[in-house]
């Protein structure tokens, strides 16, 4: 399976270490005090924290990189939009438009908080294998068949992607461009193709699962056991973030 | 339509999770109500994986293409089991493909998820022109496809314009969400088209699949 966002999960650091289901409850509360953080004031400090988190994870600055530049093309559009149609407070003009205060200011708002929460998302995904996490998802009480329809869908994700890669190559091969509107009945079918054939596969990988036992009570323990290293990462970040919702709320 | 993180605050996005925690919960409950609601299981799970891969099909609009959403088609195959696929796709495009985002997960979700959910119960309609009618399978495909993303992307609209944190006065407001909708109609005959095709295909080749 090619996870890239597992690419650095097996390094040895602190946050590596730390017990998966500590660290998915105190960095998405972190995450949720970021997202709760509205007064420009508290960036700085927001930066700092996700900045100090991600140094700590040993992750390299590429990966968070990569991951930073996909969304980014939204963000973007966002700055295109707000700056000249959200506010009253002209700053100067650009043609005939006026760029406006509180468009530049939510803009800045908007930026700080998306780079810093994908920044602690990457933390969090990046230092624990990702069905590690699921299985402490898991732990921490997210619904079986929720939990068994993540790994499913997570094991087929790219078998399935490839299958469409050697469709669509059959396709190109068979003369097939897909740049006209006229194409949309052909990837129809495509699709179609796609969903009867995983339809088949899931009734193989069904019966397959019912004779090495699936559906019967686990006979083992999950693994995860925590210390008091886990615990005093926990109580640090959910100090941090604690902290950060109650500037927000001091500062209002 | 993903709603990427930072531009919602804390309360909408909690308020996303516990919509989505209900819609959820009831879907399980309606699955857990099956003989043995396993067994659905890794047909919903493979199909949840050949949805996200179908998505990224590009559609050729000229000059350029579009992904389809397909959380219509979602509905009209998987029945009570699209919510918790809608869920899972964003999920993975969340942490994997940084589409959306962790925080706005539960608001995401509940915007494709429930016209998911709604395109199901729509197409279940078909059986007004007889349980193997071509016609009614098209038609409903259709409005399945494109109400639900319809759907999505006004309630997509309608949580950004009034939510995002500077001032806009309420008549552009809804001056926007309306060109913003508007905009979004061509896509939706796009994805109705698309949905009605892939019915009808489904339709002829593997019908047990059109049952939700």
């Amino acid at each position: 399976m090619k996870l890239g966002l597992d690419a650095h999960a097996n390094l040895s650091t602190p946050l590596h270490r730390w017990d998966p289901r500590h660290k998915l409850v105190a960095l998405m509360a972190l995450i949720f005090s970021f997202a709760s953080v509205r007064d420009l004031r508290l960036l700085p400090a927001l930066l700092a924290a996700s900045g100090a988190l991600y140094l700590a994870s040993g992750l390299p600055l590429s990966f968070l990189l990569s991951r930073l530049r996909l969304p980014g093309f939204f963000l973007l559009m966002i700055a295109v939009i707000l700056p000249f149609l959200s506010g009253r407070t002209v700053l100067f003009h650009i043609g005939s438009l006026a760029v406006r205060e509180e468009g530049c200011l939510a803009l800045l708002l908007i930026a700080v908080k998306f780079a810093c929460i994908l920044t602690v998302g990457t933390v969090l995904f990046g230092t624990t294998p990702f069905l590690t996490t699921v299985k402490a998802m898991q732990a921490l009480g997210l619904p079986c068949i929720l939990a068994d329809m993540t790994f499913f869908s997570c094991r087929y994700l790219y078998e399935i992607g490839d299958d469409l890669k050697t469709m669509q190559t059959a396709m190109r091969l068979r003369g097939f461009r897909g740049r006209r509107p006229g194409s949309l009945s052909a990837l129809a079918s495509l699709a179609g193709t796609l969903l009867v054939r995983s339809y088949e596969q899931s009734d193989r990988v069904f019966k397959a699962m019912i004779l090495r036992g699936y559906g019967r009570p686990a006979s083992f323990r999950d693994g995860f056991q925590a210390d008091f290293r886990d615990w005093a990462w926990s109580a640090a970040v959910v100090l941090a973030a604690a902290g950060l919702a109650a500037a927000e709320m001091l500062l209002r | 339509m993903h709603i990427p993180d930072g531009i919602l605050g804390a309360g909408v996005c909690l308020g996303g999770y516990a919509t989505a925690g209900a819609a959820a919960w009831w879907s399980l409950r309606k699955i857990g109500r099956k003989a043995n609601p396993r067994e659905g299981i890794p047909k919903a799970s493979l199909l949840t994986a050949a949805f996200l891969v179908a998505s990224w099909i590009h559609i050729p609009v000229p000059p350029a293409s579009v992904h389809l959403v397909l959380n219509g088609l979602l509905g009209v195959v998987l029945g009570y089991y699209a919510f918790p696929a809608v869920l899972i796709g964003l999920f993975f495009q969340a942490v994997m493909f940084q589409h959306g985002g962790l925080t706005t997960l539960g608001v995401n979700a509940t915007i494709m998820g429930v016209p998911a959910f709604l395109a199901y119960h729509l197409f279940r309609l078909r059986r007004i022109f007889g349980k193997d009618s071509l016609v009614g399978t098209g038609i409903f495909g259709f409005l399945a496809g494109a109400g639900a993303v319809g759907l999505a992307a006004a309630a997509a609209f309608i949580i950004l314009i009034t939510t995002i944190p500077a001032g806009l006065d309420v008549e552009a407001q809804r001056a926007s969400i309306i060109a913003l909708t508007l905009a979004h109609v061509p896509l939706m005959v796009i994805e109705g088209a698309f949905t009605a095709l892939v019915a009808l295909f489904l339709h002829r080749v593997k019908p047990e699949l059109l049952e939700g």
